[in-house]
């Protein structure tokens, strides 16, 4: 059986995967990438504990709900980045700066 | 006392109402062709009235958990309910007669105000971190969307991307913080979880891990409230967002994440411990919301002293407020508690007002730059003065209702023997008269050439303006009814 | 070194380095294809750690809803014709430092912590249960959720329709 620490490594990995890909990437698409790389590491975080720390399934039960919210969330956010693409012609979010003036 | 699915729902009908009230303007906004704006603003003022109506009348004798423990009420809870519902109400008021919203059709936004006002209230009680996390994405979701309700202008546009985008990571890393915590106590109950770590004595590394659950989780809390260093989204954000949203935006979700900190840390990591809370590890955590709450308020003053647009203005000093708020909430007492829900009351009333009056300006001015308010005490003197009291309030100066908030927030932070605290609230308080002064100035001061031409007021946006004038005037005389409620409201379920 | 050890090795490997490709790529399309890998992996870890249905849903709703969504948001938002699908970077600097100062007080956790640990527990399929949870005690949660997800249609629908009412 594999130990708990080497399923925390490899969401460790993600999670600071996906921290660097939301810092150093300005196209919006990709930035949501990054987001849900995050979202996949903590629900690893979820579904390991569940087997190795908890008496019930809460943990599973948890990372049902956050995969429906990712879907809902990024739902929107691609509504908005059209939205935004059809007003702006752009995606990248050095170009939206209106609001820095 | 822990209530099943079933018995629950005696307990429910604020949020049952508010569920219903917005399937119906759903429906309504689709099959009711001509009817459906008169009818929309009327349903959702009747769902969350009815709703406030009902949060009234509970009576829930002793705290308890509903839905299985997925929820807790308490008098903490009720208050915010009572807080949120009205803030609801005032702002679908002050919406109606928006010329920025009235350029879109209006159907959803009803539908999503008693959508986030739904979330919200769910905030208030969540005792369980999937009803956190669930409740809070909700109130995000539905903000995104309003924020970007206009959906062809480039600002909007912008402010809504930025939130999400924002908004998603930081809610994702409080995720990664949560998944650390179920490793640690095995459970995702708040309660447990106290429990648990009661039960363990936090030791050794457990500590830093704590500390990173703590770091990770305020990421989320921080970016509902907008305080240092999660704000970043928030000038952009209040700035593109059409005003009745943006007034809505720096009060109510605000305050529910507010809620949420309190029960977070309060209800999950804290023990109390003769009328104070003590963190259950070793670490002096009361000193890191300290240092969070003087960065908020000194960092939102200082970049609002500089700014020309009055949205932007606003949107700087409602961080400030955010770190006066959270004075209140670092001191991990009771007194500190109470003073910040005095606050939150009397910053609802003045927040929501100062917005008001720059969309009522706006209806007829189109625009947000500060020398286009020039002359306004000639055009309307009505306007400039309400705005002065709103101003004067938020500075918080005597007689208006902001003075009070300050008095009970530096009275809880004197109290704890901590004066440096209270030496930097009172400093950052006059700095930021500065800027409240200046928008004053222009008001009433500073003319143009131009021959005033009166400024027309609808009579419902006069009504809403002297509704909010009303508190922040009248409170310092009858404040002891909110002192008795907000004293009532501090007990915490499974707290003090 | 027992068989089950190598093939978590392999997925493991899989996962994070497609995830790094999902970062570091200055193509849009390979990072989203990558991305397909990271989410396969992550369901194959799920099925290590005996969530079944996790797996299946992951696979389903990440591989087929999101990635897919995302998919179409790249399409839509470059010119079909417009082959130059790249990212540039900023911030290049700052964002390793803050990357790696994450990933070490992280990983450090995970291997320092004292997690709570229950024991051994029999591996059975959870379908079951999960939907029995979701039935009873999870069932707020059930019903927020698809509040939500109305939420989210009505949003996303209202956001990108082309405005005929004003």
């Amino acid at each position: 059986m594999i130990e708990l620490k080497y399923f925390l490594l490899v969401s460790a990995c993600l999670f600071s995967l996906g921290v660097f890909g939301v810092l150093t990437r300005r196209n919006a698409v990709n930035v949501l990438m990054g987001v849900e790389l995050i979202l996949n590491s903590a629900n690893l975080n979820l579904v390991a504990f569940s087997r190795y720390s908890s008496v019930g399934i809460d943990g599973q039960m948890f990372a049902v709900f956050v995969i429906v919210v990712a879907a809902a969330e990024v739902a929107v956010a691609l509504a908005i980045v059209l939205t935004l693409y059809r007003v702006l012609n752009t995606v990248n979010l050095d170009r939206a700066d209106v609001l820095k003036r | 006392m822990n209530l099943g699915n079933l018995d629950s729902l005696n307990f429910f009908y604020p949020e049952l109402i508010l569920l219903g009230g917005m399937l119906l303007v759903v429906i309504s906004d689709i099959s009711l062709k001509g009817l459906r704006v008169r009818i929309n603003p009327l349903l959702t003022l009747a769902a969350l009235l009815l709703a406030l109506f009902y949060t009234l009348q509970t009576d829930h004798g002793s705290a308890m958990t509903l839905f299985e423990g997925m929820l807790a009420l308490d008098n903490f809870a009720l208050y915010f309910k009572v807080f949120l519902l009205v803030a609801g109400i005032l702002v679908l008021l002050g919406s109606l007669h928006s010329e920025e919203l009235a350029a879109v059709h209006q159907g959803e936004f009803h539908a999503l105000l008693l959508a986030v006002t739904l979330g919200m209230l769910l905030m208030a009680n969540s005792a369980h971190l999937v009803m956190l996390y669930l409740s809070l994405e909700l109130v995000s979701l539905t903000s995104y969307i309003m924020v970007g309700y206009l959906r062809s202008d480039r600002l909007s546009n912008e402010a809504s991307m930025k939130y999400i985008l924002f908004g998603a990571v930081s809610t994702g890393a409080m995720l990664y913080g949560f998944s650390l915590l179920y490793g640690m106590t095995g459970s995702l109950d708040l309660f447990a979880i106290r429990d648990a770590l009661l039960a363990q004595e936090v030791v050794g590394f457990n500590q830093v891990t704590l500390m990173l659950v703590v770091v990770l989780t305020t990421a989320g809390f921080g970016f509902k409230t907008a305080a240092v260093p999660f704000h970043f989204w928030c000038p952009d954000v209040y700035t593109g967002a059409p005003t009745p949203v943006t007034a809505f935006l720096s009060v109510a979700p605000k305050a529910a994440g507010f809620a949420i900190l309190v029960r977070f840390f309060l209800g999950g990591l804290s023990q109390p411990a003769g009328g104070q809370w003590g963190f259950i590890s070793g670490i002096d955590w009361p000193l890191v919301l300290i240092a969070v709450s003087v960065m908020t308020m000194t960092l939102g003053n200082i970049a609002a002293l500089t700014q020309n647009n009055l949205k932007r203005m606003l949107a700087y000093s409602s961080i400030a407020h955010a770190g006066y708020i959270l004075m209140g909430a670092a001191l991990l007492t009771g007194t500190g508690l109470k003073a910040m829900l005095v606050y939150l009351f009397v910053y609802l009333f003045m927040n929501l007002g100062a917005f008001f009056v720059v969309t009522v300006i706006f209806n007829s001015e189109k625009t947000f730059e500060l020398q286009d308010y020039n002359g306004m005490f000639r055009r309307s003197p009505f306007l400039a003065v309400a705005m002065s009291i709103f101003l004067l309030s938020l500075i918080g100066i005597p007689p208006f209702a902001g003075f009070l908030g300050k008095l009970y927030i530096f009275g809880a932070v004197i109290d704890q023997g901590l004066y440096w605290f209270a030496l930097v609230g009172a400093l950052n308080a006059a700095v930021a008269a500065f800027y409240y002064m200046r928008v004053m100035k222009h008001m009433i001061l500073e003319n143009d050439d131009r021959p005033p031409t009166p400024l027309r007021i609808s009579a419902l946006n006069v009504a809403l303006l002297v509704l909010l004038l009303v508190p922040n005037i009248l409170l310092i005389v009858f404040w002891s009814p909110i002192d008795r409620w907000t004293a009532n409201s501090i007990t915490l379920f499974g707290g003090l | 070194m027992s068989v089950t050890d190598i093939v978590f090795i392999l997925t493991a490997v899989v996962t994070v380095g497609s995830a790094v490709v999902v970062v570091v790529s200055r193509s849009l399309i390979y990072s989203v294809f990558s991305l397909l890998f990271t989410f396969f992996g992550v369901a194959i870890l799920y099925v290590f750690l005996g969530a079944d249905f996790l797996a299946g849903a992951q696979v389903l709703i990440y591989v087929g809803g999101i990635l897919v969504l995302l998919l179409f948001g790249v399409m839509l938002t470059h010119r079909l014709y417009n082959l130059n699908l790249t990212t540039e970077r900023f911030q290049p600097i700052a964002g390793t430092l803050i990357a790696a100062a994450v990933f070490a007080s992280i990983s450090l956790a995970a291997f320092k912590t004292k997690w709570k640990l229950v024991g051994e527990k029999e591996l059975e399929p959870t379908t079951q249960q999960i939907g029995e949870a979701f039935l009873s005690s999870y069932l707020l949660p059930f019903e927020i959720a698809s509040v939500l997800l109305l939420v989210a249609l009505i949003g996303a629908a209202m956001l990108v329709r082309r405005r005929t009412d004003v």
